[in-house]
C-alpha cells in the first residue's frame, strides 16, 4: 500500500479490509494445501473431510472479497493502485479459489484411494509436491503483504522445480501401470491429483503476477523458459 | 488509443496548441512554472489538479483572456497552429474568435437566445444577410445540442432557460463563431447530473470538429470525457499523458496521490 493515506479515512479501512481478507482466505488454503496432502499419504479420511468442509468456508470468502470489491469499485470509484489494488483482490481471490477446489477435489480422491491398492512412494511423493506449492503461495502471500514485486518474480520462477516434479511423476506412473495393470485405478486417480497439484503451482504463480501488475501498473510478460521433458509438448518426448 | 474501443474517433496526432516555456506571474507571485505541453487537434485534453494550482490561468493564456488582468504577466511561447499567439500582430478579440471559452457559470447575455448565437456572428461580420444568420444561429443551437428545445421560443430570453439549457446555450455561442479551438473552465460544476451527461454527450461530439480544453475538479468527468489528461500541482506540469494511463498507471507519484484522493 501507498505510506500516504486516504484524505477520506473509510476509504483505507475499505481498502485494508479487503486485503485482510484476501490473507485470510490465503491461510485457509495453505493449511488445505498440507492437510490434503497428509491426508493423501497417511490415508487420513476424517483429514480428508475436514478439508473437504474448509473448501466451504474458502467458497464464501471469495464470494465476500467479490461482493466488497464490487463495493468498492461503485462507491469510491478507485483510480491508480486503488483501482489496481481492487482488480487485483477479484483475481486472486479466484485463484485462491480454485486451489482450494484442488486441495477438495485431492481429498475427494483420497477416499477412492483407500480402497484400493496403494503404489509405493507415489502418495509421498505427491505430498512433496505440495509442500513445495504450499511454500510457493506462503510467499507469495507475503509478496502481496509486502507489494514486494522482486519477491512476486522470484516465486514465478520457483513453479519451474513443481513442473519438474510433475514430469518426473507422470513418467513414474506410466512405468507403474505398464509393470502392473492392477495399478492402474490407483495411478490414474494420483496423475490426477500430481496435474491438479501443478495446477496449483500455476494459480500460484498467476497471483505473485497480480502483485507484480498491483505494484508496477504492468503484467509480467517475460515466459518462463520451457521445462525440459515435458510430457506435452511433442517436441520433448523421447523415444524409449 | 491501444484498447477495446474499436468505435471510439482516435485522438488526431497533429498539434493544434504548442506550448514552451511558458511562465505565468500574477504580480511577483508565480503561477504557473515553465510549462510545455502540446495539445493535438480533435481532441479532448483535460486539465487537472488541486485548487490554486494554476489549471485555470493556463487555460486562459490560450486565448489570452489574463491580458484583462492588468499585473498578469505571461512569458514563453504559446502557438496555435505554428503561429504565436502573443505576437503583437495579434489581435485579441479575433484570437478569442477562433479560440472560443465556456465559463463554469452559464452567462448567456440578457437577450434573446437568438441574439445570444448571433452576436458574435454579427461582430465578427460573418453572416451578409438575415437569412444567412438565421442559418449560423440554427447551425450553432443543433452543435450545442439545443435546438430541438429552444427552437419554438428563439427570441424568448435565454436566462430563462435552466442551467444545463443555459450552458448548452453559451456552447452554441461559443461555436457560432466558427472557433478552432474551444476552452472550458469548468462547464459542468454548476449543473445537474443529467445535465452535466448532456454537456459531456456534447463535449464528444464537438471533438470531431475542434480541438478541446477542459479544466474541471471532477476526475470521474476528466476521465470520462478526455482522451489526454495533464495533471498540474502547484504551477507545475506534472504529468502529461493519454487519460486512461494516467487514471490506471500514473508514472509521477503526485499525479498518482491526487487521483487517488491521497493530496489535494
Amino acid at each position: 500500500m501507498s505510506d500516504q493515506q486516504h484524505i477520506v479515512s473509510a476509504y483505507d479501512r475499505d481498502l485494508e479490509g479487503v486485503m485482510v481478507a484476501i490473507m485470510k482466505m490465503g491461510g485457509l488454503v495453505e493449511d488445505s494445501i498440507l492437510k490434503s496432502a497428509q491426508a493423501l499419504e497417511t490415508r487420513d479420511l476424517e483429514l480428508a473431510a475436514e478439508v473437504r468442509a474448509a473448501d466451504k468456508r474458502i467458497d464464501e470468502l471469495e464470494e465476500k472479497i467479490n461482493d466488497e470489491a464490487a463495493r468498492l469499485i461503485a462507491l469510491r470509484a478507485p483510480m491508480g493502485r486503488d483501482l489496481r489494488t481492487v482488480l487485483s483482490v477479484i483475481k486472486i481471490s479466484g485463484a485462491l479459489e480454485r486451489i482450494g477446489d484442488y486441495t477438495k477435489n485431492m481429498a475427494k480422491r483420497t477416499a477412492v484411494l483407500a480402497e484400493v491398492q496403494a503404489v509405493n512412494g507415489a502418495p509421498a511423493s505427491v505430498r512433496r509436491m505440495a509442500r513445495e506449492v504450499e511454500a510457493m503461495l506462503r510467499e507469495a502471500l507475503d509478496a502481496y503483504v509486502r507489494q514486494d514485486a522482486a519477491l512476486a518474480q522470484a516465486v514465478i520462477l520457483r513453479d519451474e522445480d513443481v513442473d519438474q516434479m510433475y514430469n518426473s511423476l507422470f513418467r513414474n506412473f506410466l512405468t507403474y501401470m505398464m509393470e502392473d495393470p492392477r495399478n492402474i485405478t490407483s495411478c490414474m486417480h494420483l496423475q490426477f491429483i500430481a496435474k491438479n497439484v501443478e495446477r496449483m503451482g500455476d494459480h500460484v504463480t498467476s497471483i505473485c503476477e497480480q502483485v507484480i501488475y498491483q505494484v508496477t501498473g504492468e503484467m509480467p510478460d517475460d515466459e518462463r523458459p520451457k521445462v525440459a521433458g515435458d510430457p506435452y509438448d511433442p517436441a520433448s518426448v523421447t523415444e524409449d | 488509443m491501444d484498447d477495446l474501443r474499436y468505435m471510439e474517433m482516435p485522438v488526431d496526432q497533429d498539434t493544434k496548441i504548442s506550448a514552451s516555456n511558458v511562465q505565468i506571474y500574477y504580480g511577483d507571485n508565480q503561477a504557473i512554472k515553465d510549462v510545455n505541453v502540446e495539445i493535438a487537434d480533435k481532441t479532448v485534453t483535460a486539465f487537472i489538479g488541486p485548487s490554486g494550482c494554476g489549471k485555470s490561468t493556463f487555460l486562459r493564456c490560450l486565448n489570452r483572456m489574463n491580458d484583462t488582468i492588468d499585473i498578469c504577466r505571461v512569458e514563453g511561447t504559446i502557438k496555435i497552429d505554428g503561429d504565436d499567439i502573443y505576437d503583437n500582430a495579434v489581435d485579441p478579440v479575433q484570437l478569442r474568435a477562433k479560440v472560443g471559452m465556456v465559463f463554469q457559470k452559464p452567462n448567456p447575455f440578457p437577450k434573446s437566445i437568438y441574439d445570444n448565437v448571433a452576436y458574435g456572428p454579427k461582430v465578427h461580420g460573418l453572416a451578409k444577410s438575415k437569412a444567412d444568420l438565421d442559418v449560423i444561429v440554427e447551425k450553432a443551437l443543433r452543435r450545442g445540442a439545443i435546438w430541438d428545445e429552444v427552437k419554438d421560443r428563439l427570441h424568448a430570453p435565454g436566462t430563462g432557460l435552466s442551467g444545463g439549457q443555459q450552458q448548452r446555450l453559451c456552447i452554441a455561442r461559443a461555436v457560432a463563431t466558427e472557433p478552432e479551438v474551444l476552452l472550458m473552465d469548468e462547464p459542468c460544476s454548476a449543473l445537474d447530473p443529467i445535465a452535466t451527461a448532456q454537456v459531456e454527450e456534447l463535449i464528444d461530439e464537438l471533438r470531431q470538429s475542434y480541438s478541446l480544453v477542459i479544466v474541471t475538479h471532477s476526475m470521474q468527468q476528466a476521465a470520462r470525457v478526455s482522451q489526454r489528461t495533464a495533471f498540474f500541482h502547484l504551477g507545475n506540469l506534472v504529468e502529461f499523458g493519454d487519460t486512461s494511463q494516467i487514471f490506471t498507471n500514473p508514472q509521477d507519484s503526485r499525479t498518482e496521490s491526487y487521483i487517488t484522493g491521497r493530496i489535494g
